[in-house]
């Protein structure tokens, strides 16, 4: 056990797709004990670099030497032998099988008789999730869980993998700001044992928080490495981009106009229950038009299940309450009805939900408002062509060609996709689910952006965020979520995240502060 | 998926290479083909395959299996699968037989009636998988064992022999007509059939909106119906589409058979997911297209002419196919996924 | 997406269509006319070569299978001979291509075992009308567009069985069970037929019950397991084939009741699994041959194409009881090498 070595050494690391040089001459360390932040766009090469090391890509220039013992790995398998686990952002579980069966997946605990012992790896299972903070059944199937849920389980296997070094993508993107303060604890933890993290992030007050040394990438090449404590976001954003960014949040204060939606005590009983789902249980709020309202809470509050009832989509129940918008009561029967009535969605998981990955951006985008595109069902492509320019203009969507494949796309054009898509429907109130999830710096501005330009167009918002920053950031006011009811309303004019995320845990709950932007 | 990984390919043109594994079913039939004319028999200096009579008998042997093919495809674009059209196929060979020769129907209500029925069967199958939610894979295991069963009934488990003429218990003979040949006796009219479904496919996959919400739903159901596509309703035409074609190649068969029999067609939802495979169309749903699959059930046409005119053994033979099947879905894996 | 990525899509049906017109091109209308078959044209004598084409309903069935290797042993002492095999694999489609085939590929006369008659009639009437010479098997076609038929005739094979059970297994009386061939086949509608004329001598052996086996063992032994249940009292089992006998044989067994009662089939193949070797090891009480009509054919084929002869429009082949006393004799002289 040399200390003189660093636990991984990257050298001069290259890597060439078609024509972009995705990584060049990158020299990347991680040393034990170390909470090492890689910072950078989409496409900077962040990526990449860590699929290098996490044998994912094995054609590359350059050396690794893992505690002074140079490598070159043949495979992911390789490189876990070798102690390396990656947490992958696309969260790679068997939606049929129990938490504690994904968690042992391929190395299942077996009892003396070479059966698969299912209470020691449920115990075990327990007490790995006990660790990273969540109380989750691990004897619940997966796809049942909600997609955080599903990320803590990720967490959770890879810390049981013992690994040395531990790679987390994007590991909070769909955690909740209580929950990320536990995943902080399990990472310190982990650190203090001497395992090596590397944590990719967007979110510039957690690398303050949690990492010992953040680099950030540009166009596949290192840009600056520092002491995230030391530098402030607006210049962290400015080396990630290349340029000086104005402040992230600029959405005018447009004038509110009437009330477009009015949600009265909505309950929803489900016919059949499932675990983990919060049905709305008593929500009243209403969205003028002009007006973004935030929808805040913490995982499991119900946001999303409020959203998915009002564009009917929520399973069978009995709902109670009543929904008006302008004024004229609603009963949401699904997506057709709520499109035709004017109300978009933009779901929470674009890849599970909203896309069709391998289908062109073309196709991905007007395939809500097709019959406008021509008669009789038969389509007039130039009129389509058309739609889906004029959007990819006004979203200023970073394409190809229309043909390519949404896949292609980064994260955030893919949610512009999205959005683009709901836009051509000419929606009067946009319900969003967690739309900058996993969404560069730069996508997430424009986003913002086009919030802003749609409210001014006297377009109501419905935004359910669990970025605290963002909802302040972003809405004119927002509504906190308890337990499937609504428990707060704040302007964001004279209230700040502290006073969110109090609400949201409840009251007497401690919180400590969350870190600002 | 990488970030970087994405530039590329917008960057990048469509290759030579990509191209050929797009319309690989084309390009595959081409070379098959001209395997074909290079393996020919000859005699007295003739090459036997190209003879006129020859290919004339090829396409016709493949516009049954042709035109179930085609329905296959827009079932497996919505990822699905249709186990009972050659079940249905039968089913209306002996409803058309039966309703001509026994009940002395004539030639138009009989045809009608007979489509209507594979229609109602098909949009049944549609609506147990798309409202009540079983897998098309059950629903139509279980629709082929229906329809087998109701053409054992409708047929008194006989199959029934089709004569024409004007008298009683005889088919009107503007029926044979479906079996006969035109353009100098060179072209049998089922092909041509085949050719105006494909075509008439082709073209609505093309321009419909339906065909945007179809390879939507196939794509990604659940982005489909948040999106607003009828799903439901999708589903429902697609497998009665699929009725539809499988019950006119019924027709076909009975008029190219002068029979109706409860037996016919076993087995031809095979060939057809066949020719679908092999023209390129992901069972995973989403993506393929009609104009692959009509290569593809040529390619499977061409292969089983000259293997027989070459006396190949016909156990030899479904390895050979077997193996055809085998490359071409390794083909596709092999494909630059853009 | 996929959907709107077929600008070649169009292309599918030219090339279908290309297929046909490079028929077109080629078209040599080879001398057909209306030369009789069986006349000096396709004869030429000793010193000829001659192809045929032998098409087989379903080799899947041994009895077939055994039809097709007797043809085969008896082509080989006729050097002039090149037997081609075909096998439709039960489709009536697949064969009438296989026909086509040989036309095709010219052959100098054509062996068929139809798998159905009305469907091959006119495929075979084609073949005749080009001046090939064709030899039926087993199974008639309609009319009379053949040079000869031969065959069993399975109505006189179900009387003789039925005969055999009233007159030697049953004098006193008693319950027989019928497993029946597949429903809708003409020659399970002949043994029926033939059987009980056979047992109308004597009135007290009834048929208590009847199921259809499909000329399958593992159905015919699932039906008798259900018989059995109902039937306290069985005596005999009349198969309509060996197969299914021996499944009720061992349905019979399964239970502890094969000694109760007494089973007979048909067919009599002389392989190691055929209903020969099941007399002899006391299985089955008794089986009727089923002639393959093999060597038979061969011989016709020879009398038309090596000798310039005719031959008989119909040949029917008796059939011969196979018990006990005679089963190891027949067996030997049926495989003369081994």
């Amino acid at each position: 056990m040399a200390e003189s070595f660093d636990l991984v050494r990257m050298v001069g690391i290259g890597k060439r797709y078609g024509g972009v040089q995705a990584c060049h001459e990158v020299d990347f360390v991680l040393g034990a004990g170390e909470v090492h932040a890689l910072l950078g766009e989409n496409g900077a090469g962040k990526s990449t670099l860590m699929k290098i090391l996490s044998g994912d890509v094995t054609e590359y220039a350059g050396s690794i030497a893992i505690n002074g013992t140079p490598v070159r790995f043949s495979g992911p398998t390789d490189a876990q032998a070798a102690g390396i686990a990656m947490i992958h952002q696309e969260l790679d579980l068997v939606p049929g099988l129990s938490v504690a069966d994904n968690i042992f997946l391929g190395r299942e605990l077996r009892t003396t008789v070479r059966t698969v012992d299912r209470r020691r790896m449920e115990r075990e299972a327990r007490e790995l999730l006990d660790r990273s903070g969540v109380s989750l059944d691990p004897r619940r199937p997966v796809g049942e869980l909600r997609v955080g849920e599903q990320q803590l389980v990720t967490i959770a296997k890879a810390i049981s993998l013992d690994a040395r070094v531990l790679i987390m993508d994007e590991p909070t993107s769909a955690l909740t700001s209580s929950e990320v303060e536990r995943l902080f604890d399990v990472i310190r933890e982990l650190r203090n044992s001497g395992v090596g993290i590397v944590y990719i992030s967007h979110r510039m007050e957690e690398i303050a928080k949690v990492a010992d040394r953040a680099t950030v990438l540009r166009n596949g090449k290192i840009v600056t490495s520092f002491d995230p404590r030391k530098l402030s976001t607006a210049e962290v954003v400015e080396a990630m981009v290349g340029r000086p960014v104005q402040t992230m949040f600029t959405t005018p204060d447009s004038d509110t106009g009437d009330e477009l939606l009015r949600v009265e005590n909505l309950k929803l009983k489900a016919r059949r229950p499932r675990p983990g789902r919060r049905d709305p249980d008593g929500i009243s709020l209403t969205v003028r038009s002009g007006e973004i309202v935030g929808l805040a809470g913490l995982l499991g509050a119900g946001r999303t299940e409020l959203l998915e009832t009002l564009y009917g989509v929520a399973p069978g129940g009995t709902r109670t309450g009543r929904i008006l918008l302008q004024g004229k009561p609603i009963q949401p029967r699904g997506p057709r009805q709520a499109l035709a009535q004017g109300i978009g969605f933009v779901p929470e998981d674009r890849r599970a939900s909203g896309l069709v990955l391998f289908h062109s951006i073309l196709a991905n985008t007007v395939v809500s408002s097709l019959p406008s595109y021509g008669r009789l069902g038969v389509i007039a492509r130039r009129m389509e062509r058309a739609a889906s320019t004029r959007m990819a203009d006004r979203l200023r969507l970073k394409f190809g060609r229309l043909q390519d494949e949404v896949g292609t796309l980064s994260g955030g054009n893919q949610q512009k996709v999205v959005f683009g898509r709901m836009l051509l429907t000419e929606p009067k109130l946009l319900l969003l689910d967690e739309p900058t999830r996993g969404v560069d710096v730069g996508a997430k501005a424009e986003i913002y952006r086009l919030l802003g330009e749609l409210a001014a167009q006297g377009l109501g918002v419905l935004l359910a965020s669990s970025e605290l920053p963002e909802l302040v950031g972003v809405c004119d006011r927002v509504v906190v979520l308890r337990d499937g009811r609504d428990v707060a309303s704040f302007s964001t004019a004279d209230s700040g995240e502290g006073e969110l995320l109090a609400a949201a845990m409840g009251q007497g709950a401690v919180f400590d502060e969350v870190g600002g932007v | 998926m990488t970030d970087v990984q994405d530039k590329v390919v917008t960057t990048e043109k469509p290759s030579v290479v990509a191209t050929l594994f797009r319309f690989q079913s084309v390009f595959g039939l081409i070379a098959v083909f001209v395997a074909a004319i290079i393996f020919s028999p000859r005699k007295n200096g003739e090459i036997l395959f190209v003879s006129a009579d020859n290919l004339a008998n090829v396409v016709r042997a493949v516009s049954e299996i042709g035109i179930i093919a085609v329905g296959m495809t827009f079932v497996i674009l919505i990822g699905g699968i249709d186990l009972s059209v050659g079940a249905v196929l039968g089913l209306a060979a002996v409803g058309s037989a039966v309703l001509m020769v026994e009940n002395d129907w004539g030639f138009l209500p009989s045809v009608v009636l007979v489509l209507a029925i594979g229609l109602v069967f098909g949009a049944l199958q549609g609506v147990a998988t798309a409202m009540i939610g079983i897998q098309s894979f059950i629903v139509t295991l279980a629709g082929l064992q229906i329809a087998r069963g109701l053409a054992r009934i409708w047929s008194g488990g006989q199959g029934v022999a089709i004569a024409y003429g004007d008298g009683p218990k005889e088919a009107p003979t503007s029926f044979a007509l479906l079996g006969e040949r035109t353009f100098g006796g060179l072209v049998p009219i089922p092909v041509i059939i085949f050719a105006v479904v494909a075509i008439a496919a082709v073209v609505f996959l093309r321009v419909s909106a339906f065909s945007r919400h179809l390879y939507a739903v196939g794509g990604n159901e659940k982005a489909a119906r948040l999106s607003g596509v009828p799903v439901v309703r999708v589903k429902i035409a697609v497998f009665a589409i699929c009725g539809l074609l499988a019950s006119l190649a019924g027709i076909v068969h009975a008029v190219q058979l002068n029979q109706g029999s409860p037996n016919d067609g076993i087995g031809y939802e095979l060939d057809a997911i066949a020719a679908v495979v092999i023209g390129g169309t992901s069972l995973a749903g989403g993506r393929g297209s009609v104009a692959g699959t009509v290569a593809g059930a040529l390619l499977l046409g061409v292969l089983n002419n000259i293997l027989a005119l070459n006396n190949i053994d016909s156990n030899i033979q479904l390895l050979i196919k077997g193996l055809v099947i085998v490359a071409a879905a390794a083909l596709q894996r092999l494909r630059p996924t853009s | 997406m996929r959907s709107v990525r077929i600008p070649l899509a169009a292309a599918a049906p030219f090339v279908m269509a290309a297929l046909v017109l490079a028929g077109c091109g080629t078209t040599s209308e080879r001398a057909s006319g209306g030369a009789s078959p069986g006349s000096s044209k396709s004869c030429k004598g000793t010193d000829g070569k001659y192809t045929i084409g032998m098409s087989q309903a379903n080799v899947a069935e041994p009895y077939r299978q055994r039809m097709d290797d007797d043809i085969k042993a008896a082509a080989k002492d006729v050097p002039q001979f090149d037997v081609k095999f075909a096998d439709a694999a039960q489709d009536n489609a697949k064969q009438v291509a296989d026909v086509e085939n040989y036309i095709t590929q010219q052959i100098d006369l054509l062996i068929i075992s139809p798998n159905e008659a009305k469907p091959l009639t006119a495929v075979v009437k084609k073949a005749y009308d080009k001046g090939i010479p064709v030899i039926v098997l087993d199974r008639k076609v309609e009319g009379d567009a053949y040079t000869g038929f031969i065959g069993g005739d399975n109505v006189q094979i179900g009387r003789e069985a039925g005969k055999y059970i009233a007159e030697k297994l049953l004098p006193q009386g008693g319950n027989v069970v019928e497993l029946k061939g597949l429903a809708g086949a003409t020659p399970q509608a002949e043994r029926h037929e033939g059987f009980v004329e056979g047992i109308k001598g004597n009135p007290k052996v009834k048929v208590i019950a009847s199921a259809s086996g499909d000329w399958l063992r593992e159905k015919g032994q699932a039906q008798m397991d259900a018989l059995l249940k109902a039937n306290p009292k069985i005596d005999v089992v009349y198969s309509h084939n060996d197969p299914m006998a021996e499944g009720a044989y061992l349905a019979a067994k399964a239970v502890g009741r094969e000694k109760e009662m007494k089973f007979t089939g048909i067919d009599a193949l002389p392989i190691p699994s055929g209903g020969i070797k099941a007399v002899e090891q006391g299985r089955l009480s008794a089986t009727f041959t089923y002639p393959t009509n093999g060597k038979e054919a061969i011989a016709a084929a020879k009398k038309i194409l090596v000798e310039c002869g005719t031959i008989e429009k119909t040949q029917t082949l008796p059939t011969r009881l196979i018990d006990a006393s005679n089963a190891a004799k027949i067996y030997a002289e049926e495989n003369p090498t081994g």
